[in-house]
């Protein structure tokens, strides 16, 4: 027995020393591993494939990327990300929905755990089927304040994006719909074009293709701006209802993440990478032709706004009662 | 209508292509079909094994389109590869090559082993192309159902999977089919409930929060009991038989045609219906040939026809097995269950609203397996007879450390190899008491859907139970489902069988 003891000891020792001989190395001397914590071929699966093949160009070393799927709200990945050292050889593919994991219960950090880094995301809008009745935001908001509450729609799972979105412009125009929960995206909007339910918001990359395919009629941008699509013009719900502001935009935002606790040299070498990259004509491309905004956001900037997301999603999930963990045992301030 | 098989037809030859030209394609079939050769030819490694183990193996680590290929190309192999044990050792490899033995081993007695095999080789070809042009033509139906799939009709459709499979499945009584499906339903309602976010059944205990994983349930479902028994009675292996020239004679083949064709519809049909398989598809064929064919009399002294009747009615039903899963997302036999299983975890819920383009590639992929299966066993079959001679005790326990890797590998930590254990030892000790598992395990994977689609149906309708029946979609799947309950009780039952007696009467007369 206590010679085993004796071998740990001298491993650790030697293991010790190999590790600060490590540290003396010039970040990054290994492969990188970015562990996206969504499925393959997912938004926020391709979005790390694509910004890490481009990041790969300006650093010495690969970067891999696996998936670790799972738990709630990501919560699988996110804590075998944590539970990795904080060197910067393992990063956290993540995306917005991952702030609610602590409210869900998958595991007991504020999202102020990571050091996040926001490659982009799409932009939401509010659609109907291709042979509904509305064919403007006013008509569906007119029919719906006169029948509060019945007019079906959908918007993904309770407490996603989508759905908070569906919440927001509720508030801001004043009216109630009958929230109809789906898993994902590509099921709600099936649901719409069954006619299952009378709307439905998601972001303008998921129901591209079923716009152009002519099975859904967009209505309205959730975004300040209105877009060009097809060129068609898809107008802001914010030229349509005034304070809407005061709510929106509440956007997407898909990116990575090191742990914060990491060296500053780790994220100033990762940072330089990220921002090479983005200003790639790869990503400019890939952002026009897949319909997603670039954002660029990293550091105390991406921090800011993925806390100003905890708080809106942890509260509103709150709220609705379907959080586990009260937020405010966590630190998330109210929004 | 033949508008719609033109474009299936080139959508195919498109899907087919792009197949072809990927070298990628090849790392992932050539040893999928020869690992599925190889679980076929060992006696208690089934198909279904096949499936799940790589089901765990690529899960959604690669590209769905990808891990297709070697999923469909370990089950077209190992329909196929358990021929081999049945001719020649008279012990099928898997229960869909038990028809086989019957006409096989016979032949093998008379020293016509090499031509027993050739001929299952090209019959199994055959009727593996015939499986799947059904599955490329009968995907219309897919046109006519989505139109009016919405929740109440995804509910009932989902419902009457798992009745059906347990109905099908149950080898005595029917109830104990439904028995284990309705575990499985249970099962399904552990973790976060899909509308509301609720935790349901988790104990506090994190793990439970995202539900049972699909592939340890697959997994213990299907793997461990079958290890357990292997090793309970390891077979003990004969010696294999010299069996000399393998590859048959196109004449031969030529002559053999009626019989593959007919066999090859049966299979498909079989197939096609929800939780049959390969092996009922290989006895119904055996038994329809005996009875239609020239030298009926001649069935199990060592008949050709009877031989082929079997093998290209088993190939057959891969094809048939996997219309009603991609077209109605109900598995057509135990294998296309870990199928479902695999393209549950990578996001995708075959069915109505699946992506057409998918089922293409699928049918292409079936296409190429086949032929990969009709090179590798005219070529290679002496190769394959010398994995005869591995003992089950060796090769269990590998197959059981390739199981806890699988079920491990998908990310849930080392709680998904205590809930594969415990599947497991269930598992087993329902199948010493003639439950059937199959249905248990659709149960998990069609639970979910039927939880949610049920819930949301009322949510939509604020709790009106008449959207089950006000639909027609609904109307109909209703009124199948209760059928299929009503005709298990008694006196119905007796009511069903005098009907069915008289008719056929009638036809005899």
């Amino acid at each position: 027995m206590r010679r085993s003891l004796l071998k740990l000891a001298a491993a650790t020792a030697v293991a010790f020393t190999f590790g600060s001989a490590a540290s003396a190395q010039e970040y990054p001397f290994r492969d990188i591993t970015t562990a996206v914590v969504w499925g393959a071929g997912g938004g926020t699966d391709s979005i790390n494939r694509m910004i890490m093949a481009e990041m790969e160009k300006h650093l010495p070393v690969g970067i891999s990327v696996t998936n670790q799927t799972g738990g709630v709200a990501g919560s699988n990945g996110m804590v075998y990300v944590m539970n990795q050292p904080d060197d910067g050889y393992t990063l956290a593919g993540i995306s917005e929905s991952n702030v609610t994991a602590a409210v869900q219960g998958g595991w007991d950090k504020k999202f102020d755990f990571w050091h996040p880094f926001i490659v982009g995301g799409s932009p939401d809008l509010i659609s109907v089927p291709a042979d509904s009745p509305y064919n403007s935001l006013e008509d569906l908001v007119n029919a719906a304040k006169e029948a509060p509450g019945t007019i079906p729609a959908a918007a993904s799972g309770s407490g996603s994006i989508h759905h908070l979105n569906l919440l927001a412009i509720e508030n801001g125009a004043d009216v109630k719909f009958k929230f109809v929960p789906y898993k994902g995206s590509a099921p709600g909007q099936e649901a719409a074009i069954a006619g299952e339910v009378a709307l439905v918001v998601t972001s303008l990359a998921e129901q591209a293709p079923l716009i152009a395919g002519g099975q859904l009629k967009p209505l309205a941008m959730l975004t300040p701006d209105a877009v060009t699509f097809e060129g068609k013009e898809i107008p802001s719900a914010f030229s349509i209802y005034d304070g809407l502001d005061k709510y929106l935009p509440l956007k997407q935002a898909i990116g990575f993440a090191v742990h914060a606790s990491a060296s500053d040299e780790v994220k100033a070498t990762l940072t330089a990478a990220f921002d090479k990259a983005i200003a790639s004509d790869v990503v400019a491309e890939w952002a026009a032709t897949n319909n997603y905004d670039v954002s660029g956001k990293s550091g105390d900037e991406a921090s800011a706004i993925f806390s100003n997301l905890e708080s809106n999603f942890a509260w509103t999930l709150w709220d609705l009662g379907a959080a586990e963990v009260d937020p405010s045992t966590l630190g998330i301030e109210k929004p | 209508m033949i508008d719609f098989v033109v474009a299936q037809l080139l959508g195919f030859s498109s899907a087919l292509y792009i197949l072809v030209v990927d070298p990628i394609t090849y790392v992932y079939l050539i040893p999928a079909v020869f690992l599925g050769i190889v679980f076929g030819a060992l006696p208690g490694l089934t198909a279904t094994l096949a499936v799940t183990i790589l089901t765990g193996f690529f899960g959604n680590k690669f590209p769905l389109d990808q891990a297709l290929i070697a999923l469909i190309g370990s089950y077209v192999g190992a329909i196929y590869g358990g021929s081999y044990p049945s001719i020649l050792l008279n012990i099928p490899g898997t229960a869909a090559s038990a028809a086989t033995s019957m006409d096989g081993y016979p032949l093998t007695k008379k020293g016509l082993g090499g031509e027993a095999l050739g001929l299952t080789t090209t019959a199994s070809f055959i009727g593996t192309l015939f499986g799947t042009f059904c599955l490329l033509i009968f995907v219309w139906l897919l046109l006519i159902v989505s139109k009016n799939i919405a929740s109440p009709e995804k509910a009932l459709l989902a419902l009457f999977g798992i009745l059906l499979s347990g109905t099908l499945m149950s080898q005595d009584l029917v109830i104990k089919g439904w028995i284990s499906g309705l575990i499985g339903l249970a099962m399904a309602m552990v973790g976060l409930d899909p509308l509301l976010s609720e935790a349901r059944y988790t104990f506090d205990w994190s793990y439970l929060l995202s539900g049972f994983q699909v592939v340890p349930v697959l997994m213990g479902a299907f793997a461990i009991p079958q290890i357990m028994d292997g090793m309970r009675e390891a077979i003990k292996l004969m010696k294999v038989p010299h069996v000399g020239r393998i590859r048959p004679e196109a004449r031969e083949v030529g002559r053999h045609m009626p019989t593959i064709l007919r066999s090859g519809a049966i299979g498909t049909g079989v197939g096609a219906l929800p939780g049959v398989g390969e092996d009922v598809a290989g006895w119904v064929s055996y038994g329809v040939g005996k009875s239609m064919s020239k030298e009926g009399d001649q069935f199990g002294k060592g008949s050709k026809d009877g031989l082929i009747s079997a093998e290209a009615a088993n190939n057959a039903a891969i094809g048939g097995a996997l219309i009603p899963l991609l077209v109605l997302g109900i598995p057509g036999s135990p294998p296309a269950a870990a199928l479902l299983g695999a393209l549950k975890i990578n996001n995708v819920i075959p069915g109505p609203t699946i992506d057409p383009a998918l089922i293409l590639h699928i049918v292409a992929i079936l296409v190429l397996a086949s032929l990969t299966m009709l090179l590798m066993g005219l070529l290679t079959a002496k190769i394959f007879i010398k994995i005869l001679r591995i003992p089950q005790t060796v090769f269990l326990p590998v197959v059981m450390v390739l199981t806890t890797i699988g079920s491990f590998s998908v990310g849930g930590g080392i709680n998904d190899l205590f809930l594969m254990i415990g599947v497991g030892l269930v598992a087993y000790a329902m199948n010493k008491m003639h439950y059937p598992i199959a249905p248990l395990v659709i149960g998990v994977i069609l639970g979910g859907l039927f939880d949610e689609t049920f819930r949301r149906s009322l949510l939509i309708s604020d709790g009106d139970m008449t959207v089950f029946f006000s639909r027609p979609g609904a109307a109909i799947l209703l009124t199948l489902n209760v059928l299929l309950v009503l005709s298990q009780i008694p006196a119905i039952k007796k009511m069903f069988a005098g009907l069915t007696d008289k008719f056929k009467r009638k036809v005899v007369k």
